[in-house]
């Protein structure tokens, strides 16, 4: 185990696009946001410049698609999105207006170089959006029935299809316009809320998406939502916290979930599963996933705990 | 009765297409102005009445035909009105040559079926903005106007809300407004607490949700002792009425920095409208609706009946909640089964209210200001805007079909092959004269933007399946290349309407009409003096 600052459920890791050379990655909890530099050994408070009288509640972390260039990393927290410009040593603050929304995910637009763009979903206030890097945020949910976000994709090819994924408690909605409008998808009332999102890196040929729920295991669309099957329902049987693709998806057809606190991976498509080597022996469960290399047999993952702990796989 | 189908389809075909001619009807009932108008619906509904017995008949058929058609889908009445010539004149044509008016019905509304699902092979969907606004300029032929709704409906949808208001300025403007509101304000100026804002607005606020009529003080005492008993910060209580003295007691709240509480009127009129609303409300809210006729009073008012909102804001005109607490799933079941209705019922007016219900619940809305130089202009933009708005709807539920005619002119295949298989003379004057039907708005387009339509369609033979005339460029064109659209729910209920009442139509054989009613004497001095 590694040392950290604090002792609370980790909740989401987000690492540089360079791990394996700079070793960059974050891990978000409820009582702030850890960062190390050398691949998850060591981890410091990266809001210790913030000089903060009490802890600041950070369920999500996210980091720039060009994060090697720009070193932009953005949290969500109470009330707002911080945002640093300098890989998490200094930070700006990005209110959002009251009463304070609580910022649960965020999504980064994959073209966000050239756009700026960037949604965070909040626990009561739907979605909000900023298109100049985390500066201005503005409320837009027309047609979004259900303003408790859970999770949030955004397609990568935003920039020409402008497509962004919700996952709410009673289901999925879906914006063609980025973030303008959202309308809900075919997802059974009864098997919401879903927690997590994850969308095929081909979304635009294969219309290939996952969605992860609370209570219903995992569920699989390949028309873009429109229709969805229940992927290993005798495996993964209750939650799905978290899905990670393979980079290389659909040629590689990896897929690795967080269910129940537990690791599992198919390198078929959902087909068949296995245990994450090493994951059943770990105590407490597993709260958060990474895969910082792509997700093959034998890559690196990192595992955030509940008891605010990360190991290495 | 003939005659008069011909009068009215010769006044409103000119209107068909994107240069449209203009209609002028002399004025009626004491007007001194002239009413210039390019809509087949709105031409049909204002002609009222044609000389002779017979020939009226015939002209109320349209009329009947082309405004219920309007109400059902905003567009469509010229293509139907030039549909609809077509099939009757040739089918009588056909009748007057010995043909069986009754099995050509038949094989007429057998090729309908044909048509239509021809043309449902041909639809594609419409997104994004800059669809949509090419498809409101080809319903509209408005760019201005066009720019606008194609950005409000790539936000709002088919369901979305949309207010179309007379104009602030000479432009066109728009405005959306996150979360939902209700046109209904404060009771009391004293109770505006922002005076810059001219509004009162509340952070996690709760509310009351009724329709009862308070008469006195005491009526509030329940609701106001739970509210301060549980240490709730401000409340908004909706009610019918308010006495003075209930108003009185409310303002004169000593701590508005513990506990500030407003009231605001129930929406809507009448008891139908306003309990849809109160239900609305309180299933966005998570609170329960107090309803009068039910009985309902505040004496046993509990925490579970308040209704609850992440922000709430109200005006001396209107009050609207952002985020309410209600159940989503509630909610959006609730939107399911309004949906449903609406497309199940037929009467226009009830489907403006329920679509207005579900354009509130979907949590934002839009308003259009249609501005204009003349008070005539703004008038018929007006106009304009909300036929297209309708239509527009449509293309986004039912999706788009090429349009200038071009699919019509594509289902001359399949009917061609289907009287060519006929061995029946009736079936084949059917097909026949659809064949012929199929042509007519194609044409009629061309001639009123005074081109030769026998020249142009033998232009458009040559240019292969798809092509139309494209009348503001002066030129055969690719429909789906050039993005040009029609609604299909429009074109279908067009071309449905149309053949199925010119088939009924011809069927008729006896027209009885009723004795003239004796015609009241006018009234003398003395006795108008009496009423």
């Amino acid at each position: 185990m590694d040392e950290r600052p604090f002792a609370n459920t980790l909740s989401q890791l987000a690492a540089s696009s360079r791990f394996a050379q700079d070793g960059l990655c974050f891990a978000a909890s409820m009582q702030g946001l850890l960062r190390s530099e050398d691949g998850g050994q060591t981890w410091l408070d990266a809001y210790q410049n913030l000089h903060l009288p009490a802890f600041l509640a950070t369920p999500t972390v996210a980091l720039s698609p060009a994060f090697v260039h720009d070193r932009t990393v953005f949290a969500g927290v109470m009330g707002g999105v911080l945002h640093s410009h300098d890989g998490g040593h200094t930070w700006l603050v990005a209110e959002l207006p009251s009463p304070p929304p609580f910022v649960i995910t965020l999504a980064v637009s994959p073209a966000y170089e050239r756009d700026g763009t960037l949604f965070a979903g909040t626990l009561e206030d739907g979605i909000f959006y900023s298109r100049d890097r985390g500066y201005h945020w503005q409320a837009w949910n027309f047609g979004l029935l259900d303003l408790n976000v859970l999770a949030l994709a955004a397609s990568p090819e935003f920039t020409t299809d402008e497509t962004v994924y919700a996952a709410v408690e009673s289901g999925i909605f879906r914006s063609s316009n980025g973030g303008r409008a959202w309308r809900e998808i075919p997802f059974l009332l009864d098997d919401a809320p879903v927690l997590s999102l994850a969308l095929s890196p081909q979304l635009s040929d294969d219309s290939t998406l996952f969605a992860g729920t609370e209570a219903h295991g995992l569920f699989k669309s390949m028309d873009g939502g429109q229709s969805w099957v229940r992927l290993a329902p005798d495996l993964l049987r209750a939650s799905v916290d978290a899905i990670v693709l393979s980079s290389h998806y659909p040629t590689h057809p990896h897929l690795l979930v967080l269910a129940d606190g537990e690791l599992f991976v198919s390198f078929d498509d959902g087909r068949s599963w296995e245990p994450w080597p090493g994951s059943a022996a770990i105590e407490p469960p597993i709260t958060a996933v990474m895969a910082p290399e792509d997700l093959t047999r034998g890559s690196t993952v990192l595992v955030g705990l509940a008891d605010g702990n990360i190991a290495t796989l | 009765m003939q005659h008069g189908i011909n009068l009215i389809i010769k006044a409103v075909a000119p209107t068909l297409g994107p240069r449209p001619r203009l209609v002028a009807l002399s004025p009626q009932f004491g007007d001194t102005e002239i009413d210039v108008y390019d809509n087949a619906g709105e031409i049909a509904r204002r002609i009222l009445q044609i000389r002779g017995r017979d020939a009226d008949v015939g002209a109320m058929l349209v009329r009947d035909m082309l405004w219920r058609l309007k109400n059902q889908v905003g567009d469509g009445t010229a293509t139907a009105a030039v549909i609809f010539g077509t099939v009757y004149n040739e089918g009588i044509h056909y009748l007057i040559s010995g043909g069986n008016a009754r099995r050509l019905q038949t094989h007429l509304e057998k090729g309908t079926k044909i048509i239509l699902d021809t043309l449902s092979q041909q639809t594609r969907p419409v997104k994004g903005k800059e669809d949509l606004a090419k498809l409101a300029e080809s319903i509209s032929y408005d760019p201005e106007l066009s720019r606008y709704l194609g950005e409000i409906f790539d936000i709002i949808g088919a369901y979305g809300r949309l207010e179309i208001r007379k104009g602030r300025s000479r432009q066109i403007e728009r405005e959306y407004v996150e979360g939902m509101y209700w046109e209904r304000g404060l009771m009391s100026r004293e109770m505006i607490a922002d005076w810059d804002k001219l509004r009162t607005e509340f952070e996690n606020a709760t509310l009351l949700i009724s329709d009862l009529e308070i008469e006195t003080p005491q009526q509030l005492y329940p609701v106001l002792e739970l509210a301060l008993r549980n240490k709730i910060p401000n409340l908004i209580i909706v009610a019918a009425k308010m006495t003075d003295s209930a108003l009185g007691f409310l303002l004169a709240n000593k701590q508005p920095e513990r506990f500030q509480v407003v009231a605001v009127t129930t929406p809507e009129y009448g008891q139908e409208s306003q309990a849809a609303a109160l239900q609305d409300m309180a299933l966005l809210t998570g609170g329960r609706a107090f309803i009068k006729v039910a009985g309902d009073t505040f004496d046993h008012v509990s925490l579970d009946d308040f209704g609850h909102a992440r922000r709430l804001w109200a005006d001396l005109r209107n009050f609207g909640i952002t985020g309410g607490r209600g159940n989503p799933r509630a909610v959006r079941v609730h939107i399911q089964k309004l949906r449903q209705a609406y497309h199940t019922i037929d009467d226009p007016v009830f489907k403006e209210v329920l679509l207005k219900r579900i354009g509130k619940l979907m949590g934002g809305s839009a308003t259009l200001w249609i501005g204009g130089i003349t008070e005539r202009e703004v008038e018929r933009r007006d106009d304009l805007a909300r036929r297209t708005a309708a239509a527009m709807r449509s293309a986004i539920e039912e999706d788009v079909l090429p349009g200038g005619g071009s699919v019509f002119l594509e289902c001359r295949d399949v009917l061609r092959e289907q009287r060519d298989a006929s061995t029946e003379p009736d079936a084949r004057a059917a097909y026949g004269i659809l064949l012929k039907a199929m042509e007519t708005p194609a044409r009629t387009i061309i001639r009123n933007a005074g081109f030769n339509d026998s020249d142009v369609m033998a232009e458009l033979r040559l240019a292969g399946p798809g092509f139309a005339f494209d009348v503001l460029n002066e030129t055969p064109v690719h429909m789906a290349t050039a993005g040009i659209y029609d609604p299909a729910g429009v074109v279908k209920a067009a071309v449905f309407t149309a053949i199925k009442t010119a088939a009924l139509a011809l069927t008729i054989d006896v027209l009885v009409h009723h004795a003239k009613p004796e015609q009241a004497k006018p009234l003398g001095p003395t006795a108008r003096m009496k009423l």
